[in-house]
């Protein structure tokens, strides 16, 4: 096998800015517009039994269209978590933690920040969201129909 | 599957391959894989291609990268998971008898693109782009998923990360960085909990190709010696939607091998002569052990994998030139002894969403 | 003589319009999967692999978007891979699909994809930024320039007028009338596309395809799988696909291998495939072609690049009614791509009305007794190029697993 060797040239920068406008489909939209009213909805399939979040059009496992909407418990079980401590390019100033939690009734874990932490001792903050330490749902004063109108509290805080 | 490699090339890995444009860097290893492997374009029939146009920072990048790659007027054909689902794809059009002879290509400017800001909009719009997920939060995740499916202990990270820059320092076809202390990997700074800076492979630039060539092509010409058969391919991609089990299941990574294992007749991981892994952190090199029973630990990644050189996108088409490599004896200071069969692997996608695996044997 | 012999045994579309507001992308390619699935007879489970169509994800607006999509089509814990060769990527997707049964190593693969164009404002600014930075993107080309570029180039070799190239857009829109799923139908006069908005010349607004969202899916199968689940299964006789060089100023005059505004890449593509399938004389061969033609310029250069006439010479059949739906061959009975663009699976939904062709299942746009059919892909600036034979009967006999 052969290797090739290179070793410095002019660099001419570029930007892409294209703008979007995401239709969120009348199965997220459900969801969203739930969370106006403070709720968490799931679809579910009757046949499989699975409770989806985000919610499903249709049941991998059944092949069949989810049949029903139901209300998530508020409570939930943390399945995976972070606490992001560098900077990056389009997201939140660090630190902040982030969690996937299968909420109460739900099959599937879905992700949100987690607030109210002390984030300043790092270690000690990831320790305290290990998988299986239960959170709660906690929504902003003023709910949009956004994902981020709700995030995940400990709740022992 | 009677598909053979005749020839290949990696194009010497840098942290920034400044003085070439991609198409160039593309062009010369393309052309030294056409030499390694002693053909002509004129005799290839056709070229398949691995790469993702928000890494090379231009929409339908093939446009500019299909002639350097060799497919001027030749069937081209470009998958966008990783450069090791390319040489899948390359493989199959070969076993499909409809093509004899040709070219897998891939590359990672990975110096040219924001990678990170590039995987965060792999997130959709709804759910996961809001909060933020990217290449490190998703392998951050992972680590502490598996830390906790199998129960690493406290110093298993960094000395993993230890063995793999002692491996890859022996790699003369690497970056041959210097071996860190593990107080160096426990004092780097956090990225996202577990995940710290020095567990992290670092990103390079580099490319790789492949020439593959049919049974049927070889029969005619017996004085041509291929270096090596694949014997076997798997491929899995798991759910998007991350959890506990997508997380640390692991059975992309299983199901990929037993699909090769079973492709290659081989009954387990203790069968292969060497498994050159694609660890992109120190949590993946410890998962992937622990999911590989009854492998010899001296075949892991004796390259040193993604520690030695890390073109992210082809760095499991580069693992598939290290396993070659292993099985015609041409490895050099890391060749283990008498190596037969060799695997690699690659994997793609947040927290290995994609895993891919290529069994070689000497022919 | 490929190892396997590969078939066609179910479909799915969506309708194609600008917008569905009321599915995301992921929804739409599941939809078309679902009724692929049902067409097949196949459960989920009996999908070994996919493969998953998408070009640009640009206009959907994430990137990777195939793996967002991966459990909505039944795909998760498979072997999956997605493939994009630009506008050609439909017809890539469709040849990847055929080689993962073809080689032997799978017996059923799902080619899906989907896309959404309407999501962002900004798509010619988009297709825009396929031109290379340092040496073309500032000459403001991008896809409609380019292509009046070559159609200019056309009409000046062969004489051809611009009421010619209208004619086939009042041909795609007639037939589009009895495609369910085409996004532009309706009849038009020639007078219609003449006074409509020019654009680049020679091309007018009635010249140009629409943006179109939706998805398709297909079901590919070995013999063995074909035989037990479909009663008219389609072969896939012959697969070819050719790339050229990007730079469109090396692609002309004295020096050039091939001409592009003849669309010559199609011949190398076509020669393959129709080596493959054993066709001879694709004129009296074939009795459907579905085509790619995003503009009314397409048709006349690839019909003679795929041998259906003499260089120069497919106006004047058209203008006689030869490529009409009961004419020589049928052309686009679908409406083709004048009427329906959904770019990441613009070409598979080309191989899919082939496929509705030659099931019988075309509807009000169904060729009498059609057996064989040719489906093209066309991608970059006429770059890639693939071309696929289908028929109701297999090539050769495969040498089974």
């Amino acid at each position: 096998m052969s290797t090739i060797s290179s070793s410095d040239s002019m660099v001419i920068p570029g930007e892409w800015h294209v703008r979007y406008n995401y239709s969120v489909g009348k199965v997220a939209g459900r969801f969203f517009e739930g969370l106006k009213d403070r709720k968490v909805f799931a679809t579910r399939c009757s046949k499989s039994g699975i409770t989806y979040l985000p919610p499903r059009a249709y049941c991998e496992r059944s092949f069949e269209p989810c049949d029903e909407w139901v209300e998530a418990g508020q409570e939930g079980v943390i399945e995976a978590a972070t606490i992001v401590t560098a900077q990056f390019e389009g997201l939140r100033t660090p630190p902040y933690a982030i969690a996937y939690v299968r909420l109460d009734g739900v099959s599937t874990a879905l992700c949100n920040f987690v607030e109210r932490e002390d984030l300043s001792d790092v270690p000690a903050a990831a320790a305290r969201l290990k998988p299986g330490v239960r959170v709660r749902v906690e929504f902003i004063p003023e709910p949009q129909g956004r994902i981020t109108d709700f995030h995940y509290v400990r709740q022992a805080v | 599957m009677e598909v053979y490699v005749l020839g290949m090339a990696t194009h010497s890995p840098a942290d920034c391959i400044a003085d070439k444009r991609l198409e160039e860097m593309v062009f010369d290893t393309a052309r030294a894989a056409l030499d390694d492997a002693h053909l002509t374009r004129d005799e290839i029939d056709h070229v398949t291609i691995a790469g993702c146009d928000e890494f090379d920072g231009r929409s339908i990048s093939s446009m500019l990268l299909s002639a350097p790659a060799g497919a001027y007027l030749r069937d081209e054909i470009k998958c966008t998971d990783s450069g090791l689902t390319g040489l899948c794809l390359g493989a199959m059009r070969v076993a499909s008898e409809i093509l004899d002879i040709g070219l897998v290509v891939s590359w990672s400017k990975s110096s040219k693109a924001p990678v990170e800001d590039v995987m965060r909009m792999r997130c959709e719009p709804f759910f996961t782009r809001p909060i933020g997920l990217n290449m490190a939060i998703s392998d951050a995740l992972f680590a502490q998923a598996v830390s906790a499916e199998f129960g690493f202990g406290n110093d298993e990270p960094s000395e993993a990360v230890v063995r793999a820059y002692q491996r890859a320092s022996q790699n003369p076809r690497g970056m041959q960085r210097p071996v860190p202390e593990r107080s160096d990997i426990e004092s780097s700074p956090f990225i996202a909990t577990p995940l710290r800076r020095a567990h992290c492979a670092p990103l390079t630039d580099g490319a790789a190709v492949f020439a593959l060539a049919s049974g049927r092509w070889l029969a005619r010409r017996p004085h041509i010696e291929p270096l090596a058969r694949i014997a076997g391919l798997g491929w899995r991609t798991a759910g998007y939607s991350l959890g506990r089990e997508r997380l640390a299941g692991m059975t992309g990574f299983r199901d990929a091998f037993q699909d090769a294992f079973g492709k290659a007749g081989v009954s387990g991981p203790g069968q292969l002569d060497v498994i050159e892994l694609d660890s992109q952190t120190a949590y993946h090199a410890l998962a992937f052990e622990r999911s590989l029973p009854g492998a010899n630990p001296q075949a892991l990644s004796p390259s040193g994998g993604p520690f030695a050189q890390n073109p992210y996108f082809c760095a499991g088409l580069v693992n598939a030139t290290e396993a070659v490599l292993q099985v015609s004896g041409q490895a050099g200071p890391v060749q283990v002894q008498g190596a037969r069969r060799a695997a690699a692997h690659g994997m793609h996608g947040f927290a290995q969403q994609g895993n891919v695996v290529a069994i070689f044997e000497r022919p | 003589m490929a190892r396997e012999i590969v078939a066609a045994i179910g479909t799915g579309q969506t309708e194609f319009k600008r917008h569905h507001s009321d599915k995301t992308y992921v929804e739409l390619a599941q939809s078309a999967t679902k009724t692929a699935l049902e067409d097949a007879g196949l459960h989920p489970d009996e999908i070994e692999a996919v493969v998953f169509s998408m070009a640009p994800t640009q206009f959907a607006g994430v990137n990777d978007i195939d793996r967002w999509a991966i459990e909505h089509v039944w795909g998760a814990g498979k072997p999956f891979m997605r493939v994009h060769t630009g506008g050609a990527t439909g017809g890539s997707a469709f040849h990847a699909g055929y080689f993962h049964v073809a080689s032997g190593q799978y017996r059923t693969v799902l080619v899906v994809g989907a896309d959404r164009v309407a999501e962002t404002p900004d798509a010619q600014h988009v297709l825009n930024l396929i031109w290379d930075k340092f040496y073309e993107q500032d000459f403001a080309l991008n896809t409609v320039t380019m292509t009046a570029l070559a159609a200019q180039r056309y009409m000046h070799r062969y004489g051809i007028t611009e009421e010619q190239f209208a004619r086939v857009v009042v041909r795609a829109r007639h037939n589009a009338n009895g495609n369910p799923f085409a996004h532009l139908k309706g009849d038009i006069s020639v007078e219609d596309v003449m006074a409509s908005q020019r654009v680049a010349y020679p091309f007018k607004r009635h010249d140009i395809c629409p943006r179109s969202s939706g998805a398709a899916a297909v079901v590919l199968a070995n013999l063995e799988t074909a035989s037990q689940k479909c009663t008219s299964p389609v072969f896939i006789n012959g697969v070819g696909a050719i790339a050229h060089s990007v730079f469109m100023g090396d692609r002309l005059g004295f020096w050039s291998d091939t001409e592009f505004a003849d669309h010559d890449g199609c011949i190398l593509a076509a020669r393959h495939a129709y080596r493959q399938a054993g066709i001879t004389d694709p004129v009296r061969e074939f009795d459907v072609a579905e085509i790619y033609d995003p503009f009314s310029s397409f048709q006349f250069p690839q019909l003679e690049s795929l041998g259906f006439c003499g260089r120069g010479r497919a106006a004047e059949i058209s203008d006689r009614g030869g490529w009409d739906m009961d004419g020589v061959v049928a052309v686009n009975p679908s409406g083709g791509t004048l009427c329906t663009n959904p770019i990441g699976v613009t070409g598979l939904v080309r191989h899919i009305d082939a496929v509705l062709q030659i099931m019988g299942r075309a509807g009000q746009n169904q060729v009498s007794r059609a057996s064989k059919a040719v489906a093209t892909a066309i991608g970059g600036s006429t770059q890639f190029f693939t071309v696929s034979v289908l028929g109701s009967d297999h090539v050769g006999i495969g040498r089974g697993a």
